[in-house]
């Protein structure tokens, strides 16, 4: 193994890629060869180096990120709370609505005018007194198919 | 993503108690309560105009009477409780006042009195079922007469 292949391997190895065999190889060049041993030194000791300097940042940086994790909850619990209270008025909010509606409906509904042509069902009426002080009054019935008619005759004219 | 799971409707149940309770009180309103509908027809020879709003009365009120014109002026109708009189202004300075009576079932009886000015045309008592009509004719108005379609619902 030449040196440029063992620093290759020395990588791999640090990064935890290097298969059994090849690091077994590689251990025999560096028995052999003491500068890439010295750079398998160094470069094994980084890993453990940056881990324990993470930790100490995270330590650092706890209170900070616990208080934008705080920030955070809080922001959407808020959110959520707002959600809430938004579909709630939007759920109900038809039902006064719906009542102006129907008093509106009951109040205007026309009863005093209709247009729509006469479809009497039956012509049965029962005649029970008739009279007039200003008139003479007749009772013209010209059969079930016929509606009655009560006819008025004002001054003797028809 | 979890689908949220649809929610109902609370209000729902509100709505529907207020309709049933609407519904109750219809029927029972409904069943003292007459409607009194008044078409004045003016009839008479000036053309041969036959108005469509007339609907199926137009055949029988041809067969009944020699006008060759008809023409509806004025319709009203009044919803009345029993002992409720009405008031209907007709053409010629006339008016109708109709009382429903007393209501039984489908049968109607009502009081109709017909004025002009102070004079009384006319006072009658009809028994009518609900859907049924009644003619009253022959008060004169311009060149013809006017004859009241007359119907209770």
């Amino acid at each position: 193994m030449d040196c440029r292949t063992a620093h290759a391997r020395i990588d791999e190895k640090a990064d935890g890629l290097l298969p059994r065999d090849a690091e077994a190889e590689l251990s025999g060049h560096l028995s052999g060869c003491p500068a890439c041993a010295a750079e398998d030194a160094a470069v094994s000791a980084t890993g453990p180096l940056l881990r324990a300097l993470a930790g100490i940042r995270a330590t650092e940086k706890a209170p900070a990120l616990d208080a934008m994790w705080t920030r955070v909850r809080a922001g959407i619990e808020e959110g959520r709370e707002s959600e809430r209270r938004t579909s709630w008025i939007a759920r109900w909010a038809w039902v006064p609505a719906a009542v102006a509606l129907a008093v509106l409906a009951i109040l205007f509904y026309p009863t005093g005018t209709d247009r729509s042509p006469f479809h009497p069902s039956t012509f049965d009426v029962a005649v029970e007194d008739i009279e007039s002080e200003a008139a003479t009054v007749a009772l013209v019935d010209k059969g079930e198919d016929l509606p009655r008619v009560i006819w008025i005759i004002e001054n003797g004219k028809t | 993503m979890a689908r949220r799971k649809p929610k109902g409707r609370p209000g729902a149940p509100g709505l529907t108690f207020l309709l049933l309770l609407l519904l109750a009180a219809v029927p029972s309103e409904a069943a003292n309560t007459v409607s009194v509908d008044v078409g004045a027809v003016y009839a008479s020879n000036e053309g041969t105009s036959m108005d469509s709003a007339l609907g199926t009365i137009r055949g029988k009120l041809q067969s009944m009477f020699n006008y060759t014109s008809y023409r509806m002026l004025d319709r009203k109708r009044r919803t009345l409780t029993v002992g409720e009189a009405g008031e209907f202004e007709l053409p010629g300075r006339r008016t109708m006042r109709a009382t429903p009576l007393s209501v039984e079932g489908n049968k109607v009886r009502l009081s109709i009195q017909i004025s002009e000015g102070p004079k009384n045309l006319l006072t009658t008592t009809l028994g009518l079922s609900r859907g049924g009509m009644v003619l009253v004719g022959g008060p004169s108005h311009q060149a013809g007469v006017l004859i009241l379609i007359i119907s209770a619902e």
